[in-house]
């Protein structure tokens, strides 16, 4: 098959002069996005306790962790800015993202032990089952920092119980151990009542010598017997019992090494239990990349950073796509699916990392004459037509055959209406493509490029295909939102003005009100509430994009459940005819 | 030589980013044409000056009418 994938088709050109001086207004804007984003990130990595006091404790930070753990470049950092309660403190408490440890990629999650010592918070529990997907949708090991006070009391009617509560992931962390993906955990620190569940849940624990993992902690332990109300006497008693459970608290490593042996192994130092991370991250079973690829890596012939020029931030300006996929894929190649078919979406095959990566892509502008074939009226790339629901169809589940993960890319202003659209089944063919999608089992990432739209945003590899989207990305371009908001209010409003004008009353307060809903739309779709409402895994700067799609290849292809012989391929013989 | 610059799609003028006389280069933007709710803009295919402009902002215009002629060097 090397014929097939040595030298594909050539993708994309470099930036004319033309087009450089004509973006210069888009990069300003789409790196002023950019900085607000950095500067939201920066206050989650500044939340809590200084890292000078932590350090004064004999304590590294959770980043220091990650740090020593992670193999450098490779971190993909996820839900940074996840915090769907509005947490005062900014964060959930938990730091996820795609990394490679000893050369192999896991998903790594610790908790912030600057922010009460990494308490529960709300929001957290679906932080954490995120992150437990990626590792399941992957296949990839699960590596936690353990460091948990258990709950921030206060809080807890927002996630304590629940069906996806604080003990949900527990559950999570034995699915993935039947489906042989294992979850390593470095422990730290006191981890009483959910906290020792956290560090009890996973396949093998390695405990800092100071650390503990309990039933109850101190705090639960001395104050188990209420008279039903407080009192000084009590609070008294209370002090004493306290001050016994602070100096020993239950759970510490003389028992649970000593006694259960819950604990693989001990260490003096934090350093130590990385390093114990990392050596049984390196005899994790995983393929080599030569396995699977079908050619070597090669970057990008053009520039990663030309995205800032391409992808106009104004969402009422068209670009080419192929421009796009371009700064994407190795070498700048590809093989398109169906070039003639279905032009408001691009399907082909490319290489990253020298691994085969299903693209899906819409494309923009205007699509020339007589195309919806089933209409009299234009069509516009962003949009859906029957014949682009089709070849998604067909593309996607050519990829489940093959075996090949797929990147969708989306920019959709959503599906062609209309009672036309309707007679051309598209309502039909948007519920068969979430259909072949769900009988398609292989990993998915999607990246919102600029508009994810109405039920497009649903069909074309959105966070929805719960069992298939490993993780979602945004951009400084990404909005998202059910229809644009000037739809929305007209949608919301027309009958209203109507009934105003009939009955002789001024417009004037319904306008107000449209103009207030539009503002709304707008607001509650950028990229940073994107982020925060996790309607995006993360938002990354333009140039990272690649990187993404790197980890997401390498993490996909480095031990799938299922294997296609490359000679088995059929899509690049479908596509050669 | 003269070339004519013919517009892409039906649409309003939306903004005219050139004067009659003025020099252009490949690449650079002419017009753009709004339609569909999308901005499409029309960039000169080639080096040249704007010998005439035929649309003005706000006109609508067909697909393959005529929106400007270059003459090119």
């Amino acid at each position: 098959m090397r014929p097939y994938f040595e030298h594909m088709d050539d993708l994309g050109h470099a930036l004319r002069e033309g087009e450089i001086k004509r973006a210069r207004a888009n990069v300003k804007a789409i790196e002023q996005v950019e900085a607000e984003i950095s500067a939201a990130v920066e206050h989650v990595k500044d939340a809590g306790f200084p890292t000078e006091k932590i350090n004064a404790r004999g304590q590294l930070t959770v980043w220091q962790r990650l740090e020593y753990l992670v193999d450098p470049g490779t971190w993909c950092p996820l839900h940074t800015l996840y915090n769907p309660l509005d947490n005062p403190e900014g964060t959930t408490n938990v730091i996820d993202g795609l990394a490679r440890i000893s050369g192999k990629w896991a998903v790594v999650i610790g908790f912030d032990n600057k922010v009460l010592a990494g308490a529960w918070m709300p929001g957290q529990p679906e932080n954490i089952l995120r992150a437990q997907d990626v590792a399941k949708r992957l296949n990839v090991p699960l590596v936690w920092l353990v460091n948990c006070s258990g709950a921030k009391l206060p809080d807890q009617e927002k996630f304590y119980a629940n069906r996806r509560g604080a003990g949900t992931p527990f559950f999570r962390h034995a699915e993935l151990e039947q489906m042989g993906i294992p979850v390593l955990a470095g422990i730290y620190g006191t981890n009483p009542a959910g906290g020792g569940y956290q560090g009890i849940s996973p396949t093998i624990l390695f405990a800092h010598e100071k650390c503990n993992i309990a039933v109850g902690g101190a705090g639960i332990v001395s104050g188990m017997a209420p008279k039903g109300e407080f009192d000084v006497e009590g609070a008294e008693g209370l002090i004493e019992k306290a001050r016994h459970f602070k100096a020993q608290p239950p759970g510490r490593v003389e028992t649970h090494f000593g006694e259960t042996g819950f604990f693989r192994q001990v260490f003096e130092t934090e350093e130590g239990v990385l390093d114990a991370l990392k050596e049984y991250m390196r005899e994790m079973p995983a393929y080599h990349p030569r396995f699977y690829r079908v050619a070597e890596p090669v970057r990008p012939k053009f520039p990663e950073e030309d995205l800032y020029r391409l992808v106009p931030i104004d969402p009422k300006r068209v670009y080419s796509f192929e421009q796009v996929l371009a700064r994407l894929v190795d070498n700048s190649e590809h093989i398109e699916f169906r070039p003639d078919y279905g032009p408001e979406v691009y399907t082909g095959l490319c290489k990253v990392d020298g691994l085969l990566i299903g693209f899906v892509g819409n494309r923009q502008g205007y699509l020339g004459k007589g195309y919806p074939e089933y209409a009299d009226y234009p069509a516009m790339g962003g949009k859906l037509y029957r014949q682009g629901l089709i070849k998604l169809n067909e593309f996607v589940t050519h990829c489940g055959r093959d075996r090949v993960p797929i990147c969708w890319i989306q920019d959709t202003s959503g599906i062609d209406v209309g009672d036309l659209a309707e007679k051309a089944e598209l309502l039909g063919l948007g519920q068969s493509l979430i259909y072949s999608i769900q009988q398609t089992d292989v990993p998915m990432m999607l990246i919102v490029l600029r508009k994810g739209t109405a039920a497009a945003h649903y069909v074309m590899g959105g966070p929805t295909a719960n069992r298939h989207n490993a993780f979602t990305l945004g951009a400084a371009t990404t909005e998202i939102y059910v229809m644009h908001g000037e739809t929305a209010a007209v949608a919301t409003y027309s009958r209203r003005l109507i009934k105003e004008k009939d009955a002789g009353r001024p417009l004037d307060p319904i306008v107000e009100k449209m103009n207030e809903l539009a503002k709304q739309y707008h607001d509650n779709s950028r990229p940073l509430f994107c982020a925060k409402k996790g309607l995006v895994d993360e938002v990354v700067p333009m140039p990272d994009l690649r990187r993404y799609v790197q980890a997401f290849a390498g993490a996909a292809y480095q031990n799938p459940r299922s294997i296609c012989p490359q000679h088995h391929l059929m899509l690049p013989r479908i596509i050669k005819g | 030589m003269e070339q004519k610059l013919l517009a892409p799609l039906a649409g309003k003028i939306l903004r005219l980013q050139v004067e009659a006389g003025g020099r252009i280069e490949e690449d650079e933007e002419v017009l753009v044409i709004e339609a569909l709710k999308m901005e499409t803009p029309v960039f000169a295919p080639c080096d040249g000056t704007i010998k005439e402009i035929k649309v003005k902002e706000g006109d609508d215009v067909e697909e393959d009418d005529v929106l400007a002629i270059i003459v090119t060097e």
